[in-house]
C-alpha cells in the first residue's frame, strides 16, 4: 500500500503519468484497502469571541478517509471583496482558526467554512454565517477571594475578583456584568446574585461553622455567559465569635428581667376623647364619631408662648429627629421632614388661601431638612411650647401621630396606624397616612398635592397617602401651616397660637 | 429706597445663580443616564433575537424547504453544538447587510471607534436611533398579531423598547445641543419596508425576526458608541469605563 501511495505522490508531483495509469493506481488503491476515501465532512463547531476584538473559530474533523488530510478554513467578509483563508492556524491549538485584532471586524457578516482535503478530494463542511456581535462570550472572571469580615459580631463574607484576564482595556468598549453564586457546601441550593460591573460583593446572610462555596461568572454587552469560575471555597469560622456573646446574652438577660418583673408596665397609647375601638372598626362615620367624642377641647387661645407646631415625618428606622427641632423655640413651625419637600407658599397661606392650596407642604425657613426617605409611615405632631419641648422621638416602623397639648402631653402611638387609614380627608384636618387602601374618610376638607415617588411631596390629600399638618388658628396665618383648623370639634392637635 | 433697591437686585442675582447652576447638568452625567438606556435597548433586544428563535420554527422551516427547496444556515452559529434548528430544512434568513441602517458608516473595530470624534458619534448614535421610530411602529403592530407562542411576551418588549428609544432620543437630542454643531448633524436612513410584514405566517414571522436583527446590531452600535463617549467624558472617573 505505501508503494502505490508514493506511486501517487510522484504522480501528484508531477512526473508525468498517463490518466489512465492514474486511475488504474486509484483503483487499486481503493481495492487494497477499502478504508482510503475522500474525508469525511468536518462540522464547524462555532466561533466565539472573548473580548469584542478577535475570535476563533473551531471545527471537528470527519473520518480522514485513511489519507492525511488537511483543513482549511476560508471565510468571506461583508465589505470585503473575494475569499480569504485563515490568517492563523497555530495560535488557538489544533483544528482551530484565530483572527486577530486586524482581522477582527464587527458588526459585519462573516462567511465562513472548512474544507477537508485528501488526495482522492475535498470536502466542505456547512457553511457559519455570524456577525462578531452575535459570538462574544467572555472568559470566566479570575482570582475569586473570599474574605470573612467581622462587623458588629455578625460575621459577613467578602467576594471579590478579577475581570477576565484579556480585558484590560479601560477605554469604554466593553462592559462587563458579573453575577455570583453561593451556596452551602452539602446542599444543591445554589443562591444567584447579580453585582453589575462591580468586582466585589459583600454576603451578609451566612451562618458560622459553614463551608460556602462561590462561583462567579459575566456577560460582555448582554452577550452570553462565561463559564462559571473554579470553585472557592470558605469556610466560616464560629470560634472567635462567640466569645463576646456571653456577656452580652447575660446582660441582656438580666435587662429582661428587670423590665418584666420590677418596672411599671408601660402605658399603651391613647387620645383622650378618641374611641380607639371605634376607630378599629374602621367605618368612616365611626371614625368621625370616634374623633369628635370628646367635645370638650380646650379653647383656642392664642397663646404666644407656643410657637413650635411641626409634624415630624419619617420612614421608621432611619428617621432621626435632627437637632434644630429642639432649638425651636419661637419660630414657625410645619417642620415636616424627610419625604416632604414642602415648599414655601404653603408655609405663607392665609388660612383661606390654604384651603385653595393646591401646592405641596413646606417646611419652615429653619428647618428645611430635606431627608430621603423611602416611605412614610409615620407623623408626629407636636406642640411646642415655648420654653418646653415636650416631642417625642420615636422611631417605630408603625406611624404614629403624637399629639400633645399644652399640659396634656398625650403620646398617641398607634393612633396613626388607625389613621393610616384614612383614605379621603374632606376638611381642613389631613393627618399623614401609610400608603394603605383604607375605606375611611374624614370629613375633611380635600387637598390636592403632588406627589413624586419617593414621597417627597404629598400627592392629594385626598387620595390613599394623606397628609397633615398643622392646624393653625384662623385668622393666624403664618405660621407654615397648610391647613385651617376649625374649631368645629375636629381634633386639634394644636391650639393655634397666634403667632408669626 | 436704594437700600431695598440693592436687597432686591442681589436676590435677584442670587435666584439667577442658583438657576444657571441648577440646570447645568454635567455631560458626564447625561450619558451615563444615556448609557443606561441605551444598554436597556440592547439587552431587550437581545432577549427578543433569542425568544423568537425557538424551536416552533422548525416546522416552518420544514415547510419552506420544501416549497422552495433552498439551501440554507443555521440562525445560531455562534453557540457550539447548540443549533434550535434540525439539520434537515434550514431557511435562508437575510442577513442583516440588508438592513435599511447599513449604509451608514460605522467604525468596524475598537480602534476605528476610538480613533472617532466625540461629535461623530453621538451623531452616528442619533441617527441610528432615529432611523428606527418608524419600523418600531411596524413591529409593535405587527407584534400583536405574531403567530408566535412567545407572542404576549415579545409585544411588551416591544413596547418598552419604544419607551427608551424615544426617551433616549430625547436626551441624546439634549446631549447634542451640548456638544457643539458638529453633533448636531444626522443622517437620514429612511425605512421602507412598508407598514406590514406580510401575509402570510411565515413571512412575517421570517421578517419580523430579520428586523430584530437589524435592530440587535444597531442597538449594540448604539450602546457601544455612547459607552465609548461616555468614557472619553468621564477622565476622572474610571468607573465610567
Amino acid at each position: 500500500m505505501l508503494l502505490l501511495l508514493l506511486l501517487l505522490r510522484f504522480s501528484g508531483a508531477g512526473v508525468r503519468m498517463k490518466g489512465g495509469l492514474r486511475l488504474v493506481v486509484l483503483l487499486m488503491l481503493s481495492v487494497e484497502s477499502s478504508s482510503l476515501s475522500p474525508p469525511g465532512k468536518p462540522v464547524l463547531l462555532g466561533c466565539r469571541s472573548p473580548e469584542k476584538e478577535t475570535f476563533t473559530c473551531w471545527w471537528k474533523p470527519g473520518l480522514d478517509g485513511g489519507l492525511p488530510t488537511v483543513h482549511r478554513l476560508y471565510y468571506e467578509r461583508e465589505h470585503l471583496e473575494g475569499t480569504h483563508e485563515c490568517p492563523d492556524y497555530r495560535s488557538a491549538g489544533s483544528n482551530s482558526c484565530f483572527f486577530d485584532k486586524n482581522h477582527t471586524y464587527i458588526w459585519v457578516d462573516y462567511h465562513v467554512m472548512v474544507e477537508a482535503s485528501n488526495a482522492l478530494g475535498n470536502v466542505p463542511s456547512d457553511p457559519l454565517k455570524f456577525d462578531v456581535m452575535e459570538i462574544v462570550r467572555p472568559y470566566a472572571p479570575e482570582n475569586v477571594t473570599l474574605m470573612v469580615e467581622e462587623k458588629q459580631e455578625s460575621p459577613y463574607l467578602h467576594i471579590r475578583w478579577k475581570h477576565p484576564s484579556n480585558t484590560v482595556s479601560r477605554s469604554g468598549w466593553i462592559t462587563i456584568k458579573y453575577q455570583l453564586r453561593v451556596k452551602q457546601e452539602n446542599s444543591n441550593d445554589w443562591k444567584n446574585y447579580t453585582s453589575g460591573t462591580q468586582m466585589g460583593f459583600s454576603l451578609y446572610s451566612i451562618h458560622p461553622g459553614v463551608v460556602y462555596e462561590v462561583q462567579v461568572r459575566c456577560t460582555l454587552d448582554h452577550s452570553s455567559w462565561s463559564e462559571w469560575s473554579n470553585t472557592t471555597f470558605v469556610k466560616i469560622p464560629n470560634c472567635e465569635f462567640q466569645r463576646p456573646f456571653a456577656p452580652f446574652v447575660a446582660l441582656q438577660l438580666v435587662v429582661k428581667i428587670v423590665k418584666r418583673f420590677l418596672l411599671p408596665p408601660v402605658p399603651g397609647p391613647k387620645i383622650r376623647g378618641v374611641d380607639v375601638q371605634l376607630l378599629k372598626s374602621g367605618k368612616s362615620e365611626d371614625v368621625l364619631g370616634a374623633l369628635i367624642v370628646n367635645q370638650n377641647f380646650p379653647p383656642m387661645v392664642a397663646r404666644k408662648d407656643q410657637m413650635e407646631e411641626y409634624l415630624i415625618v419619617s420612614d421608621g428606622g432611619e428617621w432621626l429627629l435632627p437637632a434644630p427641632l429642639k432649638s425651636q423655640k419661637k419660630k414657625k413651625s410645619s417642620f415636616i421632614p424627610a419625604g416632604f419637600h414642602l415648599d414655601s407658599q404653603c408655609k405663607e397661606s392665609t388660612p383661606s388661601q390654604v384651603q385653595e392650596n393646591k401646592d405641596e407642604m413646606k417646611s419652615s425657613s429653619n428647618l428645611e431638612q430635606k431627608q430621603e426617605f423611602s416611605g412614610i409611615n409615620f407623623a408626629a405632631a407636636d406642640l411646642q411650647k415655648g420654653a418646653s419641648e415636650n416631642f417625642m422621638q420615636r422611631l417605630p416602623n408603625s406611624g404614629y401621630v403624637d399629639i400633645q397639648r399644652q399640659e396634656n402631653i398625650v403620646e398617641v402611638d398607634g393612633i396613626l396606624v388607625d389613621y393610616s387609614r384614612v383614605k379621603e380627608v374632606n376638611g381642613d384636618n389631613v393627618f399623614i397616612l401609610q400608603k394603605e387602601n383604607v375605606p375611611l374618610s374624614l370629613d375633611v376638607q380635600r387637598r390636592e398635592e403632588s406627589m413624586s415617588e419617593d414621597y417627597s411631596r404629598v400627592k392629594e390629600v385626598n387620595g390613599d397617602n394623606v397628609v397633615l399638618l398643622n392646624p393653625h388658628m384662623t385668622g393666624l396665618s403664618k405660621i407654615g401651616v397648610c391647613t385651617d383648623l376649625s374649631s368645629d370639634g375636629y381634633v386639634d392637635t394644636i391650639p393655634a397660637p397666634s403667632l408669626i | 429706597m436704594a437700600q431695598r433697591r440693592t436687597n432686591g437686585s442681589k436676590l435677584l442675582m442670587t435666584v439667577l445663580c442658583v438657576v444657571a447652576a441648577c440646570r447645568a447638568v454635567p455631560v458626564t452625567d447625561l450619558l451615563d443616564r444615556a448609557s443606561q438606556r441605551s444598554d436597556r435597548l440592547h439587552s431587550l433586544s437581545t432577549m427578543l433575537t433569542q425568544e423568537l428563535k425557538m424551536p416552533e420554527m422548525a416546522p416552518l422551516c420544514l415547510t419552506i424547504s420544501a416549497a422552495f427547496s433552498v439551501q440554507v444556515v443555521t440562525n445560531s452559529p455562534s453557540r457550539l453544538q447548540d443549533s434550535h434548528f434540525p439539520p434537515i430544512g434550514r431557511v435562508i434568513m437575510p442577513r442583516p447587510a440588508m438592513c435599511h441602517t447599513s449604509s451608514l458608516q460605522t467604525p468596524n473595530d475598537k480602534e476605528q471607534a476610538l480613533q472617532v470624534s466625540e461629535s461623530d458619534l453621538l451623531s452616528l448614535a442619533r441617527s441610528l436611533l432615529r432611523a428606527w421610530v418608524d419600523p418600531l411602529l411596524v413591529l409593535s403592530s405587527s407584534a400583536n398579531t405574531l403567530p408566535h407562542p412567545a407572542q404576549n411576551s415579545i409585544s411588551n418588549k416591544i413596547q418598552e423598547l419604544q419607551e427608551h428609544s424615544k426617551s433616549l432620543g430625547d436626551g441624546l437630542n439634549v446631549l447634542s445641543g451640548k456638544m457643539g454643531p458638529a453633533a448636531q448633524t444626522m443622517s437620514l436612513l429612511p425605512y421602507r419596508g412598508g407598514n406590514d410584514l406580510g401575509q402570510d405566517k411565515i413571512s412575517k414571522l421570517i421578517n419580523f425576526q430579520f428586523l430584530l436583527s437589524c435592530l440587535r446590531r444597531d442597538s449594540h452600535k448604539i450602546d457601544s458608541f455612547l459607552k465609548v463617549l461616555r468614557c472619553r467624558a468621564a477622565r476622572m472617573q474610571p468607573e465610567m469605563c
